[in-house]
């Protein structure tokens, strides 16, 4: 009965039609089964991918761990798990895009589970499934406000982020960059002539400015893995992860303009009478020994030696790959 | 009564210290910084002696991820932490920055995927030195109050031992103390401390 | 050929006490006329290398008391004509840099004729 049922069913359709997707690889990681949902979110069809190694199907590296996992599986028939909050994205698989929309690689989980071919061969199952819709990247990477209490983390004239809050986040935004090597920029911004603006319109008016300042910096925000915190005086700084720095370069000069756009006067601050700010960006994927705020910095001080009320964009390495995307 | 001597513990503290050393090896390579995990001692007891200064269960909630392994014999396995502990090394290990709510959700996944490293870690090692393979369920993961976790371990009247491993985790700095236990039929241990007495022969 | 040259002494250091059964069994197997000598943690092996010098040393890493690297690190500062080998379960990148600065390699347990084949070799390599 049983099997009369089941072969009215070509199980071939049923791995096809899956909402999951399914890899099976022989001893050695040959490719023998790959059905249409991997077809789907890989963009390589099964015949190109059949009989080849699995870490060459892929124009793209599979991370190092999915591959320890499936030699593990290999060697020793034990099953292995690969969760999304630890891995993210061991394959690259891709959401389908709507239209003009940049491909966004898949958040997945991923299972790894020994079977026996016919041929008595120990072969693996890879399953994979979709963990992007069940968990929206904002919450992933959301600011740790909730850790830290809310009082101790804000501050006070500004109602943004203190500099507290923003040396805990800068250490693990950082971590976090470069150990899922994605580039992270840093927005260093400082009001031109603010000095001068105190001395000349009282500090309350100074500190008016500030709030202004913040508000504007922080409205430009939308993604919630982004922060504006107030890093002193008149200084802010902006962290923001997963830009290519051509963005980070448009964004710098989004603030600028929106501070500008204030159009507050400062009949001490030259040629443009006005408050501003200068803005300095760096943008890279973190190494051991990198510092993104000096970087940052550094962009700022030349955003002030040529004349203030600009943004200067520094690479934190030169010959990152990312810039040629 | 006990079948276990000295040596027999010493020889299983030395397999599971090679596992420990292997998921301190894969888990490193997720978190990028140095792990330590060391397996200070290795108990065999009958389950009805079991209680929560065995486990050093105190009050609170505890983290279990499940396997069932099968071959020359037959085990479930049970790693366990306390919850806040789970939890937080789960968001050491994301690295990333989240509130403890939204950390739970990825909490079950995350914490059978730890399990799974540091259980397939000692079962592999158990492979490697007693020479035969193990085939293993994949992993599960549930919260369990200490009376909940003890009532189970004492209601499997077929596994009347438990071999009961006290793992020390050291992840960028933080660090946990949690056990693996293995539940055990009276045969099972047989044929554990008859592997284990196969491969010390092999010294004499 | 004197005797003398061919016969080595080895200090073996670990708390497992299986492990040392393993390690020398697995070299009198091979040597049968070396001299084997055993310390269960590192300070342990300090006063013994003062006392007897050794020409060769396994070095597990987790021990009760100061760590295999450390005791490696303090005997090769005073001794550094022992050849010391790492062998332990511990096989993370960092304990594999520590060995090779200390000019000693790390050997991943378990002890197996593999394991102390490599161990055995780098011994036998020339400074």
């Amino acid at each position: 009965m049983n099997e009369i049922s089941a072969k009215r069913f070509d199980t071939e359709d049923i791995s096809n039609a899956l909402n999951l997707g399914l890899i099976v690889v022989d001893a050695v990681g040959k490719v023998l089964l790959w059905n249409n949902w991997v077809s789907r979110h890989s963009g390589i069809q099964e015949a190109d991918a059949l009989n080849q190694q699995l870490e060459n199907v892929f124009p793209e590296a599979v991370s190092p761990a999915f591959l320890t996992a499936l030699k593990n599986t290999l060697a020793y028939r034990l099953p292995v798990v690969l969760s999304t909050a630890l891995h993210r994205t061991p394959l690259p698989l891709y959401n389908a895009s709507g239209v003009n929309q940049q491909q966004t690689r898949m958040y997945q989980s991923i299972s790894i589970t020994p079977i026996q071919s016919h041929l008595n061969e120990s072969c693996c199952l890879i399953q994979v499934t979709d963990s992007s819709t069940s968990i929206k990247r904002e919450k992933i990477l959301r600011s740790h406000s909730e850790i830290l209490k809310k009082e101790a983390t804000t501050d006070s004239l500004t109602d943004i982020c203190n500099r507290r809050f923003f040396d805990a986040h800068y250490e693990i935004a950082v971590a976090d960059a470069k150990r899922q090597k994605h580039p992270i920029s840093i927005f260093m911004v400082d009001i031109d002539f603010f000095k001068s603006y105190n001395d000349y319109y009282g500090h309350i008016a100074g500190d008016n400015v500030i709030k202004q300042v913040a508000a504007t910096l922080k409205s430009q925000l939308s993604r919630a893995t982004d922060i504006v915190a107030r890093y002193g005086g008149e200084e802010f700084v902006l962290v923001m992860p997963h830009l290519p720095q051509k963005v980070a370069e448009q964004f710098a000069e989004k603030l600028r303009s929106a501070v500008f756009n204030l159009a507050i006067p400062h009949i001490k601050a030259r040629p443009f009478d006005q408050i501003s700010i200068s803005v300095g960006v760096c943008t890279g994927i973190p190494e051991n020994d990198s510092n993104l705020l000096n970087k940052a910095d550094a962009a700022l001080y030349q955003a002030k030696l040529k004349g203030r009320n600009q943004c200067i964009s520094l690479p934190l390495c030169e010959a990152e790959e990312y810039l040629q995307q | 009564m006990n079948h276990l001597s000295d040596l027999h513990l010493d020889a299983l503290t030395e397999v599971f210290s090679i596992g420990a050393g292997r998921a301190a090896l894969s888990l490193s390579e997720i978190v990028g910084d140095e792990v330590r995990i060391s397996v200070p001692s290795v108990q065999v007891v009958n389950t009805e002696e079991i209680n929560s200064a065995t486990l050093s269960l105190n009050s609170g909630r505890f983290g279990a991820v499940n396997q069932h392994f099968s071959g020359p014999f037959n085990a479930e396995a049970v790693l366990l932490f306390t919850e806040d502990q789970a939890l937080k090394i789960v968001s050491d290990m994301m690295g990333s920055q989240m509130s403890l709510d939204e950390l739970a959700e990825f909490e079950h996944e995350a914490m059978c995927e730890l399990g799974n490293i540091i259980l397939n870690a000692c079962l592999s090692a158990m492979a490697d030195v007693f020479n035969f393979t193990l085939e293993s369920s994949l992993p599960d993961y549930a919260v369990a109050s200490a009376d909940e976790i003890l009532h189970r371990l004492k209601k499997g009247a077929n596994q009347p031992y438990v071999m009961v491993l006290h793992i020390d985790l050291t992840i960028e700095k933080r660090h946990t103390a949690g056990n693996l236990v293995f539940l055990l039929s009276s045969a099972s241990l047989t044929n554990l401390v008859a592997h284990v007495d196969q491969f010390l022969g092999k010294l004499s | 050929m004197s005797a003398d040259s061919s016969i080595k002494k080895l200090l073996i250091v670990d708390d497992s006490k299986v492990s040392r059964m393993l390690i020398r069994t697995h070299i009198l197997a091979q040597y049968p006329e070396w001299i084997i000598s055993e310390a269960i943690c590192g300070e342990e092996a300090i006063a013994l290398v003062d006392n007897d010098l050794p020409d060769y040393c396994t070095m597990d890493i987790n021990m009760p008391g100061i760590s295999g690297t450390d005791a490696a690190e303090k005997i090769l500062s005073k001794h550094p004509s022992i050849k010391i080998v790492i062998f332990s379960a511990n096989i993370q990148e960092t304990h594999q840099v520590r060995a090779r600065s200390l000019g000693s390699i790390l050997v991943a347990k378990p002890v197996t004729e593999k394991s102390i084949a490599l161990t055995l070799s780098h011994f036998k390599e020339s400074k």
